[in-house]
């Protein structure tokens, strides 16, 4: 199964994106919850603050489906 | 040309010098070496301060300035160049203070013809400043007297015409209590450092301003180029669309999942109820529509209304991150319609929400230990998560009335005549309330609100995510990113552009003083920006010093719940710093700023920054820092880079 993370500011960095400025292709073995993907790449969730799936939002628990581009927010500079 | 002033680069062209105490009001060409060397905005302000108020004036009384100062990016044609920074003598931290809003205000005293307003004395009478192009008049506010800002806006519109932007004040502020906020917009506040308050002891209700003019710029062909690869770029930024479906609401969550959220007056830091106030709750519960500033299509603004059983519907803008914590999990309140709803209530009576937060949770805390009772609340209670005693409570402080009296001036003041070991649980630096983080494990961001120069406020540095990456058990090397924070963040508030925008979206500071290098023609680089944004910071804290009278390490420490209370729940419980730990931080922070231990500025970096005369003022008073042994760092800050695999 194929997902795409993108990721902007801090997270960006992290996620190594390889499709464009923002993106990261992810091949991913059988099902699994994007926390599980995440630790596989090498993200630490913890600079997470917000996963958008869909245009709506979702948390570290939901498995996505072949093709789904999550996108993953880093937390504000201070709100 | 307006006023027989030209606009270039960036300026409207006038200033205006208003005494209200007269009603004169005075025309001159903008000091364009003031801005160009101060940065306009928080750096002139901060200037003008420094120069013209006396080091004894009573901050409420006449011989504050209170300024208004709209910035050289400001209405340009950049995203979000839509901030106005005000600036006074601050009635809570008794230094300089300032406090910026978005909203369409700054631009549109640019487009009138005007930088800047500088008011003096007290009007004999409550007034308004009417400005519609070159007409600029004080008029008789009696009508306004009394209402509610988000009340007195759409009347003034009424009266005026809706091409009016204006800003209001509410009975906060006109009764003096010290945290008053300015409200534009109907939801945009200019809320720390209590501007509202000065603005309200010199009789000034409203600002209501009209302008219809362009603002010259130095090289409109490359700022537009420029502007235009920024404008695309950030359009399929990943950032944008949540951005524009929560605002800053959507980090509530995951500031409790990190154990940073205060809970009951900073208790604890994880709060068990998180789910009924947080972002999805704001927009599934509360939204109505997205709101903008000028020149912004982040829309994080947040119209809502607020419904709770027994109580009018009510609307408003927010609640955004800091009112949501600091109203919402600070108080113990379950349900984002109790935060929303004290968030309308505080916005209109013109009450700055963070620090209004911040008070009603210390008085909170001190009816829970028994310091304050009901015989003190007029026959109420005060209990966590009472949308009713919190209503009945700011109703007392407005008014003064009783204990709200105490109150009104803040935690610190409270804490002074409460006494019996409150001091230790009043959340505030210098006077003024901590935002909405807890720091006790996150080293960095309590060494931000420490050695903040307004008193424990965020914005200047926030350092939360580079506590997590470093080990928030270590608080060695937090120092230099403070301070480089604390350089590079209050520029925005110079120039009058919206950090969220530029700062969120992966634009970098290079390219922000491109932007501003084309509308200014300045032709600065990125380190001279940083320099002068280090100059105006040293020339804040000289001017505190010689305010206050007594070394600055006096001042930089968080109150003694920051050590000795262990976080007791959550995530981080057990986790918090020592007292050794913040020594440790406080030195290794003065040393990087070339201060000496006491917390003052060496002559060697005053020297440097081109400030002697402030190095010859405070000498006098005995305060100039020590000469530093090893002399001063060549750099004063480092960036921080994220660490990489």
């Amino acid at each position: 199964m194929i997902v795409y993370f993108r990721a902007g500011g801090q997270l960006r960095a992290r996620l190594k994106p390889d499709v464009d400025h923002y993106t990261r292709k992810v091949e991913v073995d059988g099902e699994k919850t994007i926390a599980e993907i995440l630790k596989d790449i090498s993200v630490d969730s913890a600079y997470v603050a917000l996963i958008h799936v869909d245009g709506k939002m979702t948390d570290l628990s939901f498995k996505p489906s072949n093709g789904q581009t999550i996108t993953l927010q880093p937390p504000v500079s201070g709100g | 040309m307006a006023n027989g002033f030209t606009s270039s680069r960036g300026l409207a062209g006038t200033t205006l010098r208003i005494n209200l105490t007269t009603g004169e009001i005075k025309r001159y060409p903008t000091d364009e070496k003031l801005m160009r060397e101060w940065f306009g905005g928080r750096g002139a302000i901060a200037k003008i301060l420094y120069d013209e108020v006396p080091r004894d004036a009573d901050p409420l009384g006449p011989e504050n300035l209170f300024i208004m100062s709209a910035g050289v990016m400001s209405g340009c044609f950049i995203p979000s160049g839509a901030k106005i920074e005000f600036g006074s003598v601050s009635p809570l931290t008794n230094g300089h203070g300032d406090s910026n809003m978005g909203g369409h205000l700054g631009p549109t005293l640019k487009f009138a013809g005007y930088d800047m307003v500088i008011m003096s004395g007290i009007s004999p009478k409550p007034i308004y400043l009417f400005i519609d192009d070159d007409t600029v008049e004080l008029r008789d506010a009696s009508k306004y007297w009394g209402m509610g800002s988000l009340a007195c806006e759409p009347a003034m519109k009424k009266d005026l015409g809706e091409d009016f932007e204006i800003a209001t004040i509410g009975p906060a502020g006109e009764n003096g209590i010290r945290f008053s906020c300015i409200t534009h917009d109907f939801g945009r506040q200019a809320g720390r450092t209590g501007q509202g308050a000065v603005m309200g002891s010199k009789k000034l209700k409203a600002i209501a301003v009209r302008g219809t003019r362009g603002i010259n710029v130095y090289n409109l062909n490359k700022l537009t180029e420029q502007v235009t690869a920024i404008i695309k770029r950030t359009q399929t930024h990943p950032n944008m669309a949540p951005w524009q479906k929560y605002g800053t609401a959507f980090f509530i969550e995951w500031s409790n999942d990190n154990a940073v959220i205060p809970t009951r007056n900073f208790q604890t830091t994880y709060y068990e109820d998180i789910k009924g106030i947080s972002g999805e709750a704001l927009v599934d519960r509360c939204l109505i529509t997205h709101k903008a500033c000028f020149g912004c299509w982040m829309n994080c603004g947040k119209y809502t209304k607020a419904v709770l059983p027994g109580k009018q519907t009510v609307y408003l803008e927010g609640p955004e991150y800091e009112t949501g914590a600091l109203c919402g999990s600070n108080l113990g309140m379950t349900d984002i319609n109790q935060v929303a709803y004290l968030n309308w209530l505080m916005d209109n009576v013109g009450m700055d929400t963070m620090s209004g937060g911040g008070v009603v949770a210390f008085a909170m805390e001190c009816f829970q230990r028994g310091l304050i009772t009901t015989d003190d609340l007029e026959g109420h209670t005060l209990n966590w998560g009472s949308v009713e005693d919190t209503e009945h409570f700011v109703d007392m402080m407005v008014h003064r009335r009783g204990i709200g009296e105490y109150f009104s001036g803040g935690t610190k003041r409270a804490a002074e005549k409460i006494g019996r070991g409150s001091e230790k649980f009043a959340m505030q630096v210098k006077g003024q309330e901590m935002s909405g983080y807890d720091g006790r494990y996150a080293p960095g961001m309590l060494l931000s609100y420490m050695t903040c120069d307004i008193g424990a406020h965020h914005n200047r540095s926030w350092t939360i995510t580079v506590d997590m990456a470093e080990g928030r058990d270590k608080v060695e090397g937090r120092a230099k990113v403070v301070v480089y924070l604390q350089h590079v963040r209050p520029l925005f508030d110079c120039w009058c552009i919206c950090r969220l925008f530029w700062g969120e979206l992966d634009i970098e500071p290079e390219e922000i003083v491109e932007s501003l290098n084309h509308i200014t023609g300045w032709n600065i680089d990125a380190a001279e920006a940083f320099k002068t944004s280090e100059k105006i910071w040293n020339l804040v804290r000289c001017h505190y010093l010689e305010r206050n009278k007594a070394n600055g390490r006096t001042f930089d420490y968080p109150p003694a719940r920051s050590w000795e209370d262990k976080i007791p729940t959550g995530p981080s419980a057990g986790k918090g710093l020592t007292k050794e730990q913040i020594e440790t931080m406080l030195d290794e922070y003065y040393a990087c700023r070339g201060w000496d231990s006491d917390g003052n500025p060496s002559r060697e970096v005053l020297h440097d920054l081109k400030l002697d005369f402030a190095a010859d003022n405070i000498e006098k008073i005995g305060l100039l820092g020590k000469p530093l042994p090893n002399g001063i760092p060549a750099v004063r800050g480092e960036r921080y880079k994220p660490k990489a695999f």
